[in-house]
């Protein structure tokens, strides 16, 4: 097998880490569900959906982030490895970034907007992020485009540092600089000490760090199902396969 | 069997919320507490561990396919 496919070996460890993610989510769902809220007007039990909305923003950022770093990687070793582990965190980043965008359009439209009829309110950040997922959506647009492995994988790389270099200031910087319901938007930092109830802190936290464990067993696999993929058609031109084993 | 009377529930709410504070007991009364905030948990529960049941089979099924083209590389 060509060096260019090698990945870690997925053992025990790994095994476990599913385990502690499953036990880990299963917790964090009781206690988001059942465990003390902050009960205001206007969010009462929806406050809840700090739990489950936010940390899709988190998984959205950090697959990002992953997802740069390995084009970089890709560009300076041109390694195929980097480019599959690449096209994988752009994919789990999309997908939270989607499942974020309509958690909060739901959230806010039966919260702030309750009576109002809008669906798609004046939130800068939704705005901003539905730009933000236009742009990471070209990237797939762009994959499909390219016929040639090397090239796709080179040009693509070369997209998304682009479009890693825009997330923050549409969605981070931009945002902030008019009136938002998320927090920060009067100036400060995001999430200071006001922001959330101290009961419902950890609770917060715990489900942030889940589901990013989670974001990445799903990278992970797609990333193995991926290598797999390449290694069964590179077996396939260099060496007639022998019979299918079944075990 | 004892079927439930529907019929109170909709004409009288008074009448339905008394029907059911005085029959909860057992699994009832847990899962009737906390504004039926359970039954929200049970069904969200029972989607998350559907969702485990593939992943982990997932999980399987690539160690398989990465022992198989292992033996094949050899």
């Amino acid at each position: 097998m060509t060096s260019d496919l090698a990945l870690p070996r997925y053992g025990l460890v790994y095994r476990l880490f599913g385990v502690v993610v499953a036990v880990w989510i299963t917790v964090v769902l009781v206690l988001a569900i059942l465990g003390p809220v902050s009960n205001l007007p206007i969010l009462e039990h929806t406050a809840r959906n700090l739990y489950f909305h936010v940390p899709m923003w988190f998984v959205l950022y950090a697959g990002a982030v992953v997802g740069a770093w390995h084009a970089g990687r890709y560009l300076a070793t041109d390694r195929a490895v980097h480019d599959i582990r690449s096209e994988a965190a752009w994919m789990i980043s999309t997908l939270a970034g989607v499942v974020a965008l309509l958690t909060g359009v739901i959230w806010s439209r039966f919260t702030w907007y309750q009576g109002t009829g809008l669906w798609w309110s004046p939130e800068p950040r939704q705005n901003m992020v539905a730009i933000q997922l236009l742009i990471s959506g070209a990237y797939f647009v762009l994959r499909g485009s390219l016929d040639r492995p090397r090239q796709r994988a080179r040009l693509s790389a070369v997209y998304a540092l682009f479009a890693t270099a825009s997330l923050p200031f549409l969605t981070y910087v931009l945002p902030r600089r008019q009136a938002s319901l998320h927090p920060g938007a009067e100036g400060n930092p995001a999430f200071s000490e006001m922001d959330i109830a101290a009961d419902m802190r950890w609770i917060f936290y715990a489900s942030a760090v889940g589901f990013l464990m989670l974001g990445w067993w799903l990278y992970t696999q797609r990333v193995r199902a991926r290598v797999a993929e390449r290694r069964a058609e590179h077996l396939g031109t260099s060496a007639p396969l022998p019979a299918p084993v079944v075990s | 069997m004892q079927t439930a009377d529907t019929t109170i529930a909709v004409l009288d709410p008074t009448a339905a919320q008394a029907v059911t504070e005085q029959r909860a007991e057992g699994i009832e009364r847990v899962m009737l507490a906390q504004d039926k905030l359970p039954v929200v948990l049970a069904v969200v529960l029972v989607i998350w561990f559907g969702l485990l049941l593939l992943l982990f089979r997932t999980d399987r099924r690539l160690a398989h396919i990465e022992r198989q083209l292992g033996e094949r590389d050899a």
